[in-house]
């Protein structure tokens, strides 16, 4: 979080950079079966992110260390393509994307009904092939749906939304120059169903009513993303 | 990548569909799969394209970086090329660093479009012995159901095709497109059954034997053969596959040029 100040993101108006208002959410686009060859996959864009979380399993965990003998472990990695981003990154993990992928098997974990499958293991893959912020909120609602439709036994599928604060303005759903240029950001991973959270990140500076403010946004995001969430996997109209 | 186990039944199978001169998903024996190929796809990268072909899906995308030229060419530029087959290309396929057969993939690939000429180095230099443009080209799959070679080839030259310098962004003059002369492509070969086969997918890729990647350039002109697996084969089973490639190829650049014209 910079705060430079120097890029407008909001105008007098309180029209955003991307032409939306500080309550809207970024065109969501959502499709299965992109992977052929993985038992369940998913694509989605979400502004100019673009997104592809590919499950397999479940299947034997190995090495058998890994083995939890009353429920499947979660094998979720992370990744952002080397032409993902304006700089190229250099293949391989790093620190990033190692929390990023921790904190995301986490959340799919409190969902996933794991003692289903003992012994055994799901691997999730969760690539970024194109990045515009909030790319981890994007790769956990992505392999909710891919988990789904893998036909994988969920509680409830997460969606993950990350709103914040540029200008003293709380926006919901950040872009790319408010979550450069903001001075918060709070991304959390919602249960649509219960209301539930098993995902929660934040850095920045808000006020207790701007934290509530931010906190609501995520809320009514989550209703507008879950939406097309379903209609991906019941195939629906578009 | 973890070796799969190969099933006796599955060689058995394909050794007898080839005795009738059959594959199992109803193809010739130099039949493609359906080839898309799409331009433009990455909004990030300064050029890529995305190719199907059957259930094999890759991306293609190109960056530009300012680099020191090596003392040994002070007025060149560079190109690399990488291939990197993560794990949601397949079960088969293990995280950690590059497995020795994305490596081979990566380092074919590159052969055939570094040696084909088809971009002059000499253009890319920017301050003769202090900056130059390093073109790089990255190739990532995103489903592995076989070929992954000729998928990478194609995408890779489209992506370089339909790249664009963005020299605005470091702050050294205009934008212009990459100059990209000509157009190697890539045919492989993989011997299932005993006899070679065009676009091999994962089932033939697992239950055949060694295979042949042939690059053709502009005029036919050859700029790079890999053979790989253990098998034996033939001047006269090479000399077949090398006149179908000939054939292929130009389909091939047929497909890569109408699609550039539409950009």
């Amino acid at each position: 979080m910079g705060g430079y100040g120097d890029v407008q993101c909001i105008d007098e108006n309180g029209i955003r950079l991307d032409g939306r208002t500080k309550d809207e959410v970024r065109p969501v686009h959502i499709e299965t079966g992109v992977v052929p060859v993985a038992d369940g996959s998913a694509r989605m864009t979400w502004g100019l992110n673009d997104v592809i979380a590919a499950v397999y399993g479940p299947m034997e965990a190995h090495p058998r260390k890994i083995q939890r003998q009353d429920r499947a472990v979660l094998d979720v990695r992370y990744n952002m393509a080397p032409f993902s981003t304006t700089d190229r990154i250099r293949p391989g993990f790093n620190r990033r994307s190692r929390e990023i992928s921790k904190v995301t098997a986490e959340a799919l974990e409190s969902v996933v009904l794991t003692e289903l499958y003992p012994r055994s293991k799901i691997r999730v893959e969760i690539e970024i092939i194109c990045a515009e912020a909030g790319t981890r909120c994007a790769g956990i609602t992505a392999a909710s749906v891919a988990l789904a439709h893998a036909g994988i036994p969920m509680s409830d599928m997460v969606v993950s939304v990350a709103s914040g604060k540029v200008h003293d303005i709380v926006v919901c759903d950040l872009n790319k120059e408010e979550d450069n240029y903001g001075e918060a950001d709070l991304p959390m991973g919602i249960l649509p169903n219960s209301g539930e959270l098993v995902f929660l990140q934040m850095d920045g500076d808000l006020s207790p009513d701007q934290f509530q403010e931010a906190w609501d946004y995520n809320m009514k995001a989550t209703q507008v993303i879950h939406a097309e969430m379903v209609r991906a996997l019941k195939g629906g109209d578009e | 990548m973890a070796i799969p186990l190969v099933p006796k039944l599955l060689r058995a199978h394909l050794a007898e569909l080839a005795a009738e001169d059959q594959r199992h998903d109803g193809r010739g024996r130099f039949v493609g799969r359906d080839t898309e190929l799409e331009i433009n796809c990455l909004p990030r990268a300064e050029g890529s394209a995305k190719v199907r072909m059957g259930d094999t899906i890759v991306y293609a995308g190109v960056k530009f970086q300012i680099m020191t030229p090596y003392p040994d060419r002070p007025n060149q530029g560079g190109l690399m090329c990488s291939a990197e087959v993560r794990p949601v290309a397949g079960r088969n396929w293990e995280p950690g660093p590059p497995s020795p057969q994305s490596i081979e993939l990566g380092r074919v690939v590159d052969r055939g479009i570094r040696e084909s000429g088809c971009i002059n180095t000499e253009d890319l230099c920017l301050i003769p012995g202090e900056k130059a443009w390093q073109v790089i080209l990255d190739l990532f799959a995103v489903s592995d159901d076989g070929n992954l070679f000729d998928a990478f080839a194609l995408a890779g030259i489209a992506a370089l095709k339909s790249a664009v310098i963005p020299a605005e962004r470091f702050g050294i003059g205009e934008d212009q497109p990459l100059d990209v002369a000509k157009t190697p492509v890539m045919c492989s070969y993989h011997k299932v059954g005993g006899r070679f086969v065009y676009d091999a997918d994962k089932r033939e890729e697992l239950g055949g034997d060694e295979r042949i990647h042939i690059t053709l350039g502009d005029d036919d002109h050859v700029h790079s053969l890999q053979k790989g697996l253990k098998g034996i084969f033939t001047a006269a089973e090479f000399a077949e596959i090398m006149d179908q490639a000939r054939l292929r190829c130009a389909e091939l650049r047929d497909l890569i040029d109408e699609k550039l014209e539409g950009v």
